[in-house]
């Protein structure tokens, strides 16, 4: 089978050629290679943010946490653009709620604007604020809290009571301690949390500014951890490259997987439509940051960049090799221009909210109820990647991908895995 | 050897069942499913307009017999009901954040005129239109005695009368154009081969499954030590169990007429989905309350597990038989 593939594709073309059209071991390795730059990416960013954090705890003033925040804005470029690499890859599926879980009760951490209410019925924790408070009870049982450290964090608050809201760990707890809440509803501005709340001493505002900082540093800690970890499993030898490898036409499925769960469910569905839908600006993705729309653009970047098999790193060095665009220009030449011409068209629409919230245009006022315009903008992103679905899940009939996980052990285990 | 000859062989008898599988599919279950929407949604939206308070006995049967025909075709998410977020706009839910009590209480205290304008209402967020919202303002003890009178009546009747307007669009556009899509599948439009209006149908059967065991009873059932009974679906009118019931028969219906071509496979899921509906029948647990007691809590997870193995026959057996898989669905994600 894959001896007849090759014959097919070298008839094609001129002999002696160095560039052979792309077979499935080259593409996976080369999308495991840009997976490994891209964390490594996020981990350099993150750790630029851990510094500015402790510069922030050690000396705080407007300027570190401005600073804070920059670095904490440019950590999410490489982070969304591995977002594609969430769904299909369990290793990165399991792991991803640590660093990226949203929405979130923000209340179960610090202090909020009374407008928040207090528990609610889904969530008895919504409003604990672990900052304030050095002892409670969870589930019955005391919980020490005098320091807070990422164990603390990651084992026992993390998901506390079985509710996916009760986030204490990641990028989006992290933002909250530096923005606070956005209390602008649908005008403009992002949340306006003031220096002073880590300030020392009589300075300090809202209380417990050292337990802020602590709670700070452990998260941001604790995100530098995660990062490492998801590194290495994309480096040679690591567990996510050798998962991927292992079985080339299972591995293909994974790469499709990615984009088309990412680009319709996840992206198109959860997080742009249902904001719309709502008008609710709580529905922001970053919605203390105000940061959404280049939330939303790198994460349809990264399905692009997968594709064809190139991204550009954080020093502006390209990675670039074999690519499923290859192997479904091969295929079916007709359906790699339709891919990439709906792809194209996506970033169009995601770079046009980006664009017009660049030029102060806000992603809240977007949502909000009535706003046509604003409504547009959102639903064209939100149509290109419905319609980049269509091709995407094509592209799994022309390559013939769709009985695979019918054969691939791990899906016989678990039907869901692969298209959840 | 043997098999693989009986294999070949069911798949030449089926070749013909299979051409207008799609058809019969819509003729018996598509088309009729949404005709009864847009009638008894219709049909609700003149009753509120006569009686909008919320002990209304005939409001309260009218709007009963329209969820129930909603339920019954909401699986097929796709086509006429995801234009324009229809689907949403009938049924947000789940609910996590608790958008909607948020959403009518905010209405209601600022007495928003949109309520007046059946073309401005459309803009209003999801979760103050559809069926969970009307549940509310019928069924929930605070929301229905909230503001003022008028006002909520007024707010009764604009969702009544939404609820009808995006059923009647539903059904309008299944019959002209959405059916003739499915049946004449072609290059450049909606569906380009049989295949795809195959994959279509046997996603919506897949998504159908996964609401029931998922959302509809996963929600409630939460974990043995943690049950959570006020996370089952319309709870406050009694019908998470009924929602259960109508849409597995729906769904069964769906699995039937997708598994024609095989008699064997089609007796297989027979006989599993009328296992699971007799165990609906014993529940005796509207609102999934029991999911609190160890015992009811058993017995609602003995349900879903009858659900899981359904699901994965369809994936293991109707999936390859059809030449299909379900590809991507608007259940991924979060």
């Amino acid at each position: 089978m894959k001896s007849l593939f090759f014959a097919a594709t070298a008839l094609g073309l001129t002999m002696g050629t160095a560039v052979l059209a792309a077979n499935k071991a080259d593409v996976l390795s080369n999308y495991a290679t840009i997976a490994e730059a891209k964390y490594q990416d996020s981990l350099i960013t993150a750790q630029l943010l851990q510094s500015a954090v402790n510069k922030l705890i050690a000396n705080p003033s407007a300027e570190n946490l401005q600073l804070a925040k920059d670095a904490w804005l440019a950590s999410r470029v490489p982070y969304q653009q591995t977002e594609v690499y969430r769904f299909g890859n369990a290793i990165v599926d399991e792991w991803e709620g640590k660093v990226n879980a949203w929405p979130l009760d923000e209340g179960l951490i610090d202090y909020v604007d009374a407008s928040y209410g207090g528990p609610s019925d889904e969530n008895e924790l919504a409003a604990l604020n672990i900052v304030a408070n050095p002892s409670f009870t969870l589930s019955g049982k005391t919980v020490d809290a005098v320091k807070i450290t990422p164990q603390l964090l990651a084992d026992t608050l993390h998901e506390a009571d079985g509710i996916e809201a009760n986030v204490a760990t990641g990028y989006h707890a992290i933002e909250f301690l530096l923005w606070g809440q956005d209390l602008n509803g649908h005008g403009i501005g992002a949340g306006n949390r003031p220096w002073t709340d880590y300030a020392k001493g009589e300075n300090c505002t809202h209380d417990n500014c050292d337990r802020r900082g602590q709670y700070l540093k452990a998260a941001t800690d604790l995100l530098v951890s995660d990062l490492e970890w998801m590194a290495a499993q994309w480096a040679d030898g690591g567990a996510a490259r050798a998962s991927v490898l292992e079985d080339e036409n299972a591995g293909i499925v994974t790469i499709v997987t990615g984009m088309g769960s990412l680009s319709y469910g996840e992206q198109a569905g959860e997080r742009m439509r249902l904001g719309v839908m709502l008008n609710d600006p709580e529905e922001e993705h970053d919605c203390f940051s105000d940061n959404t729309h280049n939330s939303h653009y790198y994460d349809g970047l990264g399905v692009q960049n997968v594709y064809l098999g190139e991204y550009v790193r954080v020093n502006g060095e390209l990675v670039s090799g074999p690519a499923l665009a290859d192997l479904v220009a091969a295929a079916d030449a007709d359906l790699d221009v339709e891919m990439r011409t709906k792809l194209a068209t996506t970033m169009m629409a995601l770079g046009r909210i980006k664009t017009a919230a660049e030029s102060g245009f806000a992603y809240d006022q977007m949502l909000e109820r009535g706003n046509a315009a604003g409504e547009a903008l959102i639903m064209g992103g939100v149509d290109g990647l419905i319609d980049q679905t269509r091709s995407i899940q094509r592209i799994t009939a022309t390559l013939k991908l769709d009985n695979i996980d019918f054969e691939g052990s791990d899906s016989l285990d678990n039907p869901n895995a692969v298209f959840h | 050897m043997f098999r693989t000859f009986a294999l070949s062989l069911a798949l030449v008898l089926s070749a013909p069942v299979l051409a207008d599988q799609a058809s019969k599919i819509l003729d018996e279950l598509v088309l009729p499913g949404f005709a009864d929407l847009a009638t008894s949604s219709a049909v609700m939206a003149d009753v509120a307009q006569a009686d909008c308070t919320a002990a209304s006995e005939p409001l309260r049967v009218a709007y009963a017999t329209a969820f129930d025909a909603w339920i019954g075709v909401s699986h097929l998410r796709f086509g006429p009901t995801e234009t324009e977020n229809r689907g949403f706009a009938l049924a947000f839910w789940p609910d996590s954040r608790s958008s909607t009590p948020k959403t009518l209480s905010a209405l209601i205290a600022s007495q928003d005129p949109v309520v007046d304008d059946t073309e401005a209402f459309r803009s209003v967020s999801i979760a103050g239109r559809g069926f969970y919202a009307l549940e509310y303002l019928l069924y929930d003890d605070r929301l229905n005695a909230l503001g003022d009178e008028s006002y909520r009546c007024a707010l009764v009747q604009a969702i009544a009368r939404d609820i009808a307007d995006t059923s009647h669009a539903m059904n309008r556009d299944w019959l002209v154009r959405y059916a003739d899509e499915m049946r004449t599948p072609r290059k450049g439009g909606v569906y380009q081969t049989r295949d795809e209006v195959l994959q279509e149908l046997y996603k919506a059967l897949d998504t159908g499954l996964q609401i029931n065991s998922d959302l509809r009873l996963g929600r409630p059932l939460g974990t043995f030590d943690r049950p959570r009974p006020r996370r089952a679906e319309a709870w406050r009118s009694g019908r998470s169990l009924r929602h259960v019931q109508i849409s597995l028969e729906r769904v069964h219906a769906l699995a039937g007429l997708l598994a024609a071509g095989n008699a064997q496979l089609s007796q297989v899921l027979d006989v599993k989905f009328e296992t699971a509906l007799r165990k609906v029948d014993a529940l005796d647990d509207p609102d999934f309350a029991g999911v609190a007691t160890p015992a009811g809590h058993f017995r609602v997870e003995a349900l879903q597990q009858v659900i899981n193995d359904i699901h994965t026959e369809v994936t293991h057996s109707l999936g390859p038989e059809l030449g299909v898989s379900v590809g991507f669905n608007s259940l991924d994600g979060d």
